[in-house]
């Protein structure tokens, strides 16, 4: 046989076996309904300079699932930051400035709105409540920020705010599952899974989408809020923590160094060469290039999760000291991970819920405290990543689940000792920036006591159906076939807000 | 007399010409509904012309509605006059405004071709596979001599291996040898025990030469007490078991006596329709025992939202929703959950026929209380002798009837009104969400209470501050009072919960209470006392007779003694009925009209005989003729043992699952399980692994790679990673630390620290002592917001919501966790003093005997070549730095050579990483 013909064959061999690599599993889509055969061509081969073109539908590849994939069509940001005020910031102390309130402070609200209404707390009759913050058009876009955000007013150009977003969960667990999953209920996938089994991830050495948790507490709905719910659980969220390993598991256990864990990954997969040999299965090459991918992770993880190396400036900018379990190091993290190819970074920070019912969830005390908190660290985010040239392909995103009542909270129907707002669902203020948003865009407009949206209204599937567009997903074709359906993150709505598109 | 020539050619007539009427005859076969159109109408129409949009007036989910007029007035489908039906007119026009599908490419001709022939043929409706009753199947038998003869398998061990063999025939594939017995050994037991197979049975089965050792080995397997647990594994991801409540609280909850009870009911081999009934409608079995309201436990599963500000009738309602949709998930792999918002877009399943099933699980007594009542109390031997002496005075003095109520109310505090439906709030609240909470002058209303039983009131409470007065007034706040009591402080701060009664007096019918509560030491806003539920009742009876204050006394000690609990299932007495709507859109607020329980129009007909409450739907579901039930088990089963289900969407048989590859296999065994093994479980197992196709090898030879890459016709034994547990149970079992205790409270082995940080939730993983450590898989603790780590990272689900498949993947996380996780290192040590101690001073042989240890094989020169090396790497390296030897020993030394030790830890470690460790073949 000519050394061409040898190598032909070999080249047409190992063809053959990446596609059988490929289809490793029983597929998981219907061939007939999918085409599943000529998709995965199409990513197999649509990178390596054939003609094929990109494959519009996306599909999940057991054997390289977090590999990098085409969206529907290019999209304007590679990456997500997404930033949740667990507990639901009040937009009435932040973004959503009305005289009218002010006037009517201490007055009993007007039976209109509580009317047919159910609160999570408030009982009878509340009180009107004004503003516990002073409030400043900013920037050219004449965007009001009250003086809890001094930092954030100075860029408030960088960004877009929706003033009118809506939800129609009133308690935390369930309205953070439909800000994430899409649905009040347990069992959907997050936002960061659905992303990451859409797009792959571009660093293969580190987790796809990775979740940073400040503030004591997990956010109210637990993990499911990163959870992969049907789809596959690779693409569920990997948490990772500043204090203790930075990834479960990612360190070797105490007496086995570096190299002792290299020459037993060494070993292990010779020992599975072996047991390829006699099996053929080439499920077993697969856990062979996982053991190389865990050795990797190993070394990247602990590195990227170290912000001891940061410069001076950069800490100083940011407001982080290493060592400590701090919203503001989960932002620097969020920026290192974005930068080091992480496709989506989730971060939550507990405690915005100000009832009013004690000193740290009050307006006056624990809110200002939280909002000092963030604004310094996210005001550096969106700079830093201005100055890396990353903020047009990184989409940062910031909002809580629900907003505030204007009217004081009342637990109980009885006064409360600080000054405190129930939780609402009808209008609160969210803001996005980079990833190909408008550059100081204002949407949405709600009442003159800012209780309800009255123009500009969007809810959490147009939130979602918007990410997902930055990203280059058309939300109705983005689907993964389960239980008999294609299902989609934003189900039967969602509309892209195209008018904070940059 | 034909010449021996004359009868070959006669014989290549016969079959030439059969051949051709044979072709002939399935060409001219009609048109099969299922087969040949419903796919396409499923792809091409139903999205506009289905169960969710009905685009001009028409829809092909039903017959009936296929064929009634539209709205132009036209009858799409005229059966037998293709020419003149608008279904094919429309398919077959130029203007892309009218033809069909509308702005879509157009069927091809072929699609059309169906359409008109199976018009012209009648458009007789066909059902779905899955939606007709199981018949008895034949079992094929290979073909010989051109097809025409049939003949004896030589292979098949049992009727699974015809059916197998015909398709491999079929498709030309070869099947494979039998595995051998190390290789039989450790697959069969990991999947019937989920572990390894005790010692006393793997030396029989290794040493034997019998071909009834195996059998043997299967049927000691199935007796094990450890069978239960493997399978209870199982069907706790279906019942979404867990032992906390979900949401943002995500506090504890006891209910692993469900557990326990599953273990058991596989163990004791309870017959699946014993089994399903139990856990749907054990409390309404007559007499139900303890153990038959424990598997109610199986729909106490759903979640309770403690979080503060939460409506209970909310999640009440979604608690109901979920045990709807558990139920058809669960026990008939069919999903349900689509038609809560509209009618099934593919299926016969119409929207109101949710709600009617609905309408069976909304009459439990549950609401979404923080305590999560009702709840099974479980008195002790003492206890319970004392509930029967006080249960034979209330029988010999009143009626066994009331002596059932007793019983009842004091096992379940039931039926009981929690103030938590109390509402018209005036200086009072429910807090937490569950309880009234009273201010001075406190008001609120409790709406329909029935007081036929009214000479008693018995309530729970809790007083802040002494001084307070509690009236319940008849039918507006300043009513006549029936019944009044002080609520005075209890215990320090006033947290705990007492047990009182008082007199009420005499009325009947139902009413709406209010209740007002006046307390003078209270300051304005400051809360009094609490309320958690009343109970109307009579005496006891017998006050004159000698002996009732012991017998009293006795009643208010079991009455309020703190005993463990299990929340179960009880249903609403007449008089607290619930009314069922169909909710518009799926929205539990906008209710529509009334609707009765019952089952959908398209599956098997309501039981005569039956009740129309859970325990005449378990009859209807258990019931031969429902298609379902058994098909979705003998799926599950057989997923469990081939790594496949028979229809690959074990949760959805539904016309948009996946078909199985031998419909006539999972028939011919669905059968079986109904009507020869009465619906034992372990006799369906048993057919199965005894089958020739269970016991072939897994190697995997190029041309089934090629040829049939997903083991789709079984010419091989799948290889299939091991779950979750038993990766767990194994590692326990290889180490010699697995701890054989079995039931109880779930327990906490190694967990890293930092894990559970719910908000409103002070508790924290406080790992075990001891031998808890080393328990199974099944009895680790499950919080649902912050699952076992290792658990999840190999596909195990989060147990939220019922879950039917946990889908394989292979991942970084997974190695690192056998890799790096503190537990796994700990058993890596364990395995090493095993090795050291089983297997003499050389390191090879050491080795050597942990490979056989873990696998049941002699490991090859070359891995063993591999893992020496790994020794010795390490071993030089703690040779000269003991420190670190000493690190890995976890700084405790067994005696022998520290670095030797830990070397040899190091390659435990890396064993148990093996593929073929973490794989069955």
């Amino acid at each position: 046989m000519s050394k061409k013909k040898i190598h032909d064959q070999r080249l047409l061999k190992e063809a053959q076996h990446a596609m059988l690599e490929l289809n490793t599993r029983r597929h998981f889509l219907k061939e007939s309904a999918m085409g599943l055969g000529a998709l995965a061509f199409g990513s197999l081969f649509g990178s390596c300079g054939t003609n094929t073109a990109p494959s519009n539908d996306i599909v999940f590849d057991p054997v390289h699932p977090l590999m990098p994939k085409f969206p529907h069509f290019p999209g304007r940001a590679k990456s997500v930051i997404y930033l949740h005020m667990a507990g639901a910031p009040s937009q009435l102390e932040l973004f959503d400035y009305k005289p009218e309130l002010v006037k009517m402070d201490g007055q009993d609200c007007p039976k209109s709105l509580l009317e047919g209404k159910r609160f999570a707390f408030i009982r009878g009759v509340p009180k009107m409540m004004g503003h516990q913050a002073k409030f400043a058009q900013h920037g050219e876009s004449r965007a009001w920020i009250s003086d809890n955000m001094p930092h954030l007013s100075t860029i408030a150009d960088e960004i877009s705010f929706l003033k009118a977003v809506s939800t129609d969960q009133f308690n935390h667990a369930p309205a953070q599952l439909m800000m994430h999953t899409g649905a009040p209920r347990l069992g959907r996938p997050s936002l960061g899974s659905w992303v990451t089994y859409g797009l792959g991830t571009e660093n293969q050495n580190l987790p796809g989408f990775v979740v940073l948790t400040s503030g004591g507490n997990n956010p109210d709905a637990g993990k499911s809020v990163w959870g992969n719910g049907f789809l596959p659980s690779v693409y569920q969220g990997v948490q990772c923590r500043s204090v203790g390993d930075p990834v479960l598991f990612i360190k070797d256990p105490d007496g086995m160094d570096q190299d002792i864990r290299k020459a037993s990954i060494e070993a292990i997969n010779k020992v599975n060469q072996e047991a390829h040999g006699v099996f053929n299965d080439p499920e077993i090459l697969s856990r062979i290039s996982q053991y190389e991918l865990a050795y990797k992770m190993q070394i990247s993880v602990p590195e990227v999760m170290d912000i001891k190396n940061e410069p001076d400036y950069i800490h100083e900018m940011y407001g982080t000291k290493p060592g400590k379990e701090s919203f503001a190091n989960n932002v620097l993290l969020a920026r290192k991970l974005v930068e080091k190819g992480v496709r989506f970074v989730q971060l939550f920070d507990w405690g915005w819920d100000s009832h009013g019912a004690g000193s740290e969830d009050a307006l006056e005390i624990g809110f200002k405290n939280k909002c000092r908190q963030v604004d310094k660290c996210i005001t550096a985010l969106i700079l830093d990543l201005k100055q890396r040239g990353l903020l047009e392909e990184t989409l940062v995103v910031w909002g809580g689940e629900f907003g505030r009542t204007p009217m004081q909270e009342n637990r109980l129907g009885v006064k409360m000792p600080f000054k405190g707002r129930d939780h609402h669902s009808e209008a609160f203020t969210m803001w996005m920036a980079g990833g190909g948003i408008k550059r100081g865009g204002l949407y949405g407009e709600t009442d003159e006591i800012g209780h309800s949206a009255i123009s500009g209204k969007v809810e959490p599937f147009d939130i979602q159906a918007t990410i997902l567009h930055q990203l280059g997903f058309d939300h109705e074709r983005f689907t993964y076939p389960f239980q008999g359906r294609p299902f989609r993150l934003t189900d039967t709505r969602g509309r892209v807000i195209r008018e904070i598109i940059g | 007399m034909f010449s021996r020539y004359g009868k070959i050619i006669i014989v290549i007539l016969v079959v030439v010409v059969s051949s051709l009427i044979i072709t002939w005859f399935t060409n001219r076969q009609p048109v099969d509904f299922t087969t040949h159109v419903k796919p396409i109408i499923n792809q091409k129409c139903i999205t506009c012309h289905g169960g969710v949009k009905q685009k001009a007036g028409f829809s092909l989910l039903f017959r009936e509605e296929a064929l009634a007029k539209t709205e132009s007035g036209k009858q799409a489908i005229i059966p037998g006059d293709a020419a003149n039906s608008e279904l094919i007119k429309r398919l077959t026009l130029n203007d892309p405004e009218e033809r069909m599908p509308y702005m879509h490419e157009p069927l091809s001709s072929q699609e059309i071709d169906i359409f008109r022939r199976w018009i012209n043929e009648g458009a007789k409706w066909g059902d779905h596979w899955a939606y007709v009753p199981v018949k008895e199947v034949e079992v094929p038998q290979p073909k010989a001599f051109f097809n025409l003869v049939s003949k004896e398998s030589e292979w098949a061990q049992n009727p699974i291996d015809n059916f197998i063999e015909n398709k491999l025939d079929e498709n030309n594939l070869k099947r494979s040898l039998s595995a051998d017995r190390n290789t039989l050994l450790r697959r069969v037991s990991l999947d019937l025990i989920g572990v390894q197979p005790p010692d006393h049975l793997a030396q029989k089965f290794l040493e034997g030469s019998s071909e009834e050792d195996y059998t043997a080995l299967v049927d000691s397997l199935l007796a094990s007490p450890r069978y239960g647990e493997k399978w209870a594994s199982m069907w706790m991801d279906l019942a979404r078991y867990a032992d906390t409540k979900g949401y943002e609280k995500d506090d504890g909850r006891d209910i692993w006596k469900y557990r326990d009870w599953l273990i058991k009911a596989f163990n004791d081999d309870k017959p699946y329709v014993r089994f399903l009934t139990e856990q749907i409608a054990g409390d309404l079995l007559p007499d139900a025992t303890d153990a038959e309201l424990i598997a109610t436990a199986f729909h106490r599963n759903s979640m309770t939202n403690d979080e503060g500000g939460t409506d209970n009738e909310e999640f009440r309602t979604s608690a109901v929703i979920d045990r709807v949709n558990t139920t058809w998930d669960a026990t008939m792999g069919t999903t349900f959950g689509c038609v809560q918002c509209h009618s099934h877009p593919y299926d016969p399943f119409k929207h109101a026929e949710y709600y009617k099933f609905y309408a069976f699980f909304n009459n439990s007594r549950d609401e979404d209380t923080q305590d999560d009542y009702p709840l099974l109390r479980h008195y002790n031997d003492t206890l319970q002798q004392e509930l029967f002496k006080v249960v034979d005075w209330v029988e010999k003095d009143s009626s066994p009837e009331k002596a059932k109520e007793l019983t009842t109310f004091l096992k379940t505090w039931q039926p009981t009104y929690n103030t938590a439906a109390c509402d018209s709030f005036i200086n009072s609240a429910l807090g937490d969400p569950t309880w009234i909470i009273f201010r001075d002058n406190g008001v609120c209303r409790m709406k329909n209470v029935n007081l036929d039983n009214n000479e008693n009131l018995i309530f729970r409470y809790s007083g802040f501050t002494d001084g307070g007065t509690w009236k319940i007034h008849l039918d507006k706040p300043d009513g006549p009072v029936i019944a009044s009591a002080p609520l005075g402080k209890t215990g320090s701060g006033g947290w705990n919960w007492k047990i009182e009664q008082t007199d009420v007096k005499p009325a009947s019918g139902v009413h709406d209470l209010y209740f007002t509560y006046t307390n003078p030491n209270l300051k304005k806003d400051q809360s009094g006392a609490r309320i958690d539920w009343i109970y109307f009742t009579d005496p006891l009876p017998g006050s004159e007779k000698k002996g009732f204050r012991e017998v009293e006394n006795t009643f208010w000690k079991l009455l309020r003694a703190n005993v463990p609990t299990t929340p179960v299932m009880i249903e609403n007495p007449p008089y607290m009925r619930r009314a069922s709507h169909v909710f518009e859109r799926g929205n539990w607020m906008v209710k529509g009209d009334k609707v009765e329980p019952g089952v959908p129009g398209s599956l098997n007909p309501f039981p005569e005989d039956a009740p129309a409450n859970r325990l005449g739907l378990a009859m209807w579901l258990t019931s031969k003729q429902n298609p379902l039930t058994a098909r979705a088990m003998v799926n599950r089963v057989w997923e469990q043992l081939f790594g496949t289900g028979l229809a690959e969407t074990l949760e959805d048989m539904g016309s948009q699952g996946i078909p199985p590859t031998h419909p006539e296999l999972l028939d011919w065994l669905s059968y079986q399980f109904m009507n020869e093994y009465n619906w034992s479980l372990k006799k369906l197992i048993r057919t199965m692994v005894l089958s020739a196709t269970y016991q072939q090898d897994s190697k995997i030879p190029d041309e089934l790679l090629e040829k049939d890459p997903y083991n789709k016709f079984y010419a091989r034994s799948s290889r299939v990673r091991l779950s979750a547990e038993q990766i767990r149970d194994q590692a326990l079992c290889i180490s010699g630390k697995l701890n054989e205790e079995m039931y109880g409270p779930s327990v906490y082995p190694y967990q890293p620290k930092g894990l559970w940080l719910s908000p409103y939730n002070g508790r924290d993983w406080i790992t075990s002592k001891g031998d808890d450590q080393y328990r199974r898989a099944v009895y680790t603790y499950w919080k649902r917001s912050a699952p076992y780590p290792s658990m999840i990272t190999f596909d195990g689900v989060a147990r939220d919501v019922c879950t039917s498949r946990r889908v394989r993947t292979n991942t970084p996380l997974q190695a690192l966790t056998i890799l790096n996780d503190s537990a796994y290192i700990d058993l890596a040590r364990h395995f090493a003093y095993r090795m050291q101690k089983e297997a003499g001073d050389e390191v090879k042989e050491q080795v050597s005997k942990g490979y056989q240890l873990a696998t049941y094989h002699p490991i090859d020169d070359n891995s063993l070549a591999a893992l020496m090396e790994l020794y010795n790497i390490s071993y030089n390296r703690f040779k000269d730095d003991g420190e670190k030897a000493r690190k890995l020993l976890g700084g405790k030394s067994n005696g022998q050579d520290d670095a030797k030790t830990a070397a040899l830890v190091v390659v435990a470690n890396a064993m148990m990483n093996l593929d073929e460790v973490v794989t069955r073949n």
